[in-house]
């Protein structure tokens, strides 16, 4: 009695220190997605205070729900190809400023510079810029332009330059500080043995920041997977649907068209679909992976 | 080799200025008359004007909006900070399969984006009356900072020896006594991380504002800049002085705290 006493007295405290970090967390996580499973078993709108449930019927109807699909291709689209643009972009701005560059502190503040302002500020300045500031500089060498977020084939890129121009500077310093990471005794000695800047690059700096390239790769594809501030303050998901993305269009079922039950029912799809992106993804690059 | 790196520089600097680009182009609105602007919409302005920037102040409600963000960022943050630093303690000092499971659970919430419990959420804040409130947003943000911040605190204090603790112990002192005298002072950069990380973060969140706030009284800036661009956007100087008002601050801590910033996001990766 005395022992098991003696346990608590010695235990409490630390199991104290946990409960206010897990009532938050299950305030702001758990119990929203608890609500969320159940929410999409049904039929609920949203605004009345019961909700009727219709088992899997959610589920059954999206998977016929062509839209949901559109936004789906449009979602992976624009992901791939900025996963692909911020990463090379990044390497190969951390490459030259790790290299001996004049001012290169200043360069890494330029870089980073865009993803510190809000998504809804950036949205502005590229809307009108794509509107007017660049087609006038444009105009100058002769070149008609109008804006792309007019058009609805380009629109997605158009968004994706934004989400480009903004993302580049956290992968960036990940990547500086992986390339930091490499041993100059390594590169010497592969200069010395004859390998040229490129096959260096390729057989030594490329398999030692391995790391780097696996936790970039998997922040900007899930970061641009789930992107939603971007489209709702510029493009609102058109032109004709061209930048609709999962979460503006499970927004508008859930906020605008008063269909809950089903907003609810995308999310979790979603979010499945991020669970397998996830785990597909690491263990893709962990094997890519060396130990020094 | 001269040559090369003067083409390097050449080619660093020209993407600088791309990167730029839209700021300039931004401060050049703020700065003209709209007749400026139709004019020449390259020319600088004939004088300095600040007068877009008066008009934005009195149209807008600039200094509320910077209050509501300031407040709802900071509350926030102490809140992420005090029970991440408690529990990350407790799962740092006691190895046990409890609190490793603990550790777990806080890290597989990580997989759990906002975008995809938007609903239920705003429906719970609903219920609870947490919307239009600071402190209400503010521990929903603490329910999303702390699964990082556990993460953090718990790395940093696992590499804190333990004989100090040990030693306080026997002489008499209690576990909270050992938090507050012994570890409270050690953790100031694994705080600094945890503080920046989050404020960029919450600083610039628009999703959850837009649903939390939708009284006009409690909006943060970048929700009040969506609402004002909507409505000024056929006076573009003025729209733009407004946005050039709205980055100040942010920039300001962002060049402020750019060394803890850049070390947070390196460490972040490093956990990662």
């Amino acid at each position: 009695m005395a022992n098991l006493k003696r346990i608590i007295r010695g235990e409490l405290w630390y199991v104290l220190f946990l409960i206010p970090g897990l009532a938050l967390f299950t305030l702001a996580v758990l119990v929203p997605l608890g609500m969320g499973v159940g929410y999409s078993m049904t039929s609920w709108d949203g605004l009345s205070p019961s909700a009727k449930y219709i088992g899997w019927s959610n589920y059954t109807r999206a998977l016929a729900d062509s839209d949901l699909w559109s936004a789906l291709w449009n979602t992976f689209k624009y992901a791939i190809v900025i996963t692909i643009l911020v990463n090379v972009i990044a390497l190969l701005l951390a490459l030259l400023l790790d290299s001996y560059l004049k001012f290169k502190n200043v360069f890494r503040t330029v870089f980073f510079l865009p993803g510190v302002i809000s998504i809804v500020l950036s949205g502005f300045i590229w809307k009108y810029n794509y509107a007017i500031g660049i087609p006038n500089l444009f105009s100058y060498f002769g070149v008609e332009l109008t804006s792309p977020l007019g058009d609805p084939d380009y629109a997605l890129l158009g968004l994706i330059i934004i989400a480009v121009w903004q993302g580049i500077g956290s992968p960036m310093i990940i990547y500086i500080a992986g390339l930091q990471g490499v041993p100059g005794e390594l590169l010497e000695s592969a200069r010395i043995d004859g390998a040229n800047t490129t096959r260096t690059f390729w057989h030594i700096t490329l398999p030692l920041i391995a790391p780097s390239i696996t936790i970039n790769m998997l922040l900007v594809l899930t970061g641009a997977l789930k992107v939603f501030d971007l489209v709702y303050v510029t493009t609102q998901g058109g032109p004709a649907f061209s930048t609709e993305v999962i979460t503006t269009y499970i927004f508008k079922i859930s906020f605008s068209s008063f269909q809950a039950g089903y907003g609810t029912a995308l999310s979790m799809i979603f979010f499945l679909i991020l669970v397998i992106v996830t785990v597909v993804q690491i263990s893709i690059f962990r094997r890519r992976e060396v130990d020094l | 080799m001269k040559i090369r790196q003067t083409a390097i520089f050449s080619a660093v600097l020209l993407a600088a200025l791309v990167f730029l680009f839209p700021f300039y182009v931004a401060l050049l609105m703020a700065l003209k008359t709209p007749k400026e602007t139709f004019d020449s919409f390259y020319g600088l302005p004939s004088s300095l004007n600040m007068a877009n920037f008066a008009s934005a102040w009195s149209a807008s409600n600039y200094p509320s909006a910077m209050l509501n963000s300031f407040l709802i960022t900071a509350i926030s943050i102490t809140l992420i900070i005090f029970v991440s630093a408690l529990a990350g303690y407790s799962i740092a000092r006691r190895n046990k399969p409890f609190y490793n499971f603990i550790f777990i659970v806080f890290l597989a919430g990580l997989v759990v984006p906002f975008q995809i419990t938007m609903l239920p959420l705003y429906k719970l804040g609903k219920d609870l009356g947490l919307l239009n409130t600071h402190w209400g947003i503010a521990l929903i943000y603490g329910g999303f900072g702390v699964q990082m911040g556990v993460l953090f605190y718990a790395g940093f204090i696992r590499a804190i020896s333990t004989e100090i603790e040990e030693a306080a112990k026997i002489d008499g002192c209690s576990t909270p006594g050992i938090f507050i005298r012994i570890i409270m002072p050690l953790l100031k950069p694994v705080t600094a991380t945890v503080l920046v990380l989050n404020a960029l973060f919450i600083w610039n969140d628009f999703l959850l504002p837009l649903l939390y706030l939708q009284d006009k009284a409690y909006r943060t800036i970048p929700l009040q800049q969506y609402f004002f661009f909507g409505q000024y956007s056929s006076d573009l100087n003025l729209a733009f002085a407004y946005a050039v008002m709205g980055m100040i601050p942010i920039i300001a801590f962002f060049l402020l705290m750019q060394k803890y910033i850049i070390k947070g996001i390196a460490a972040g990766a490093v956990k990662g």
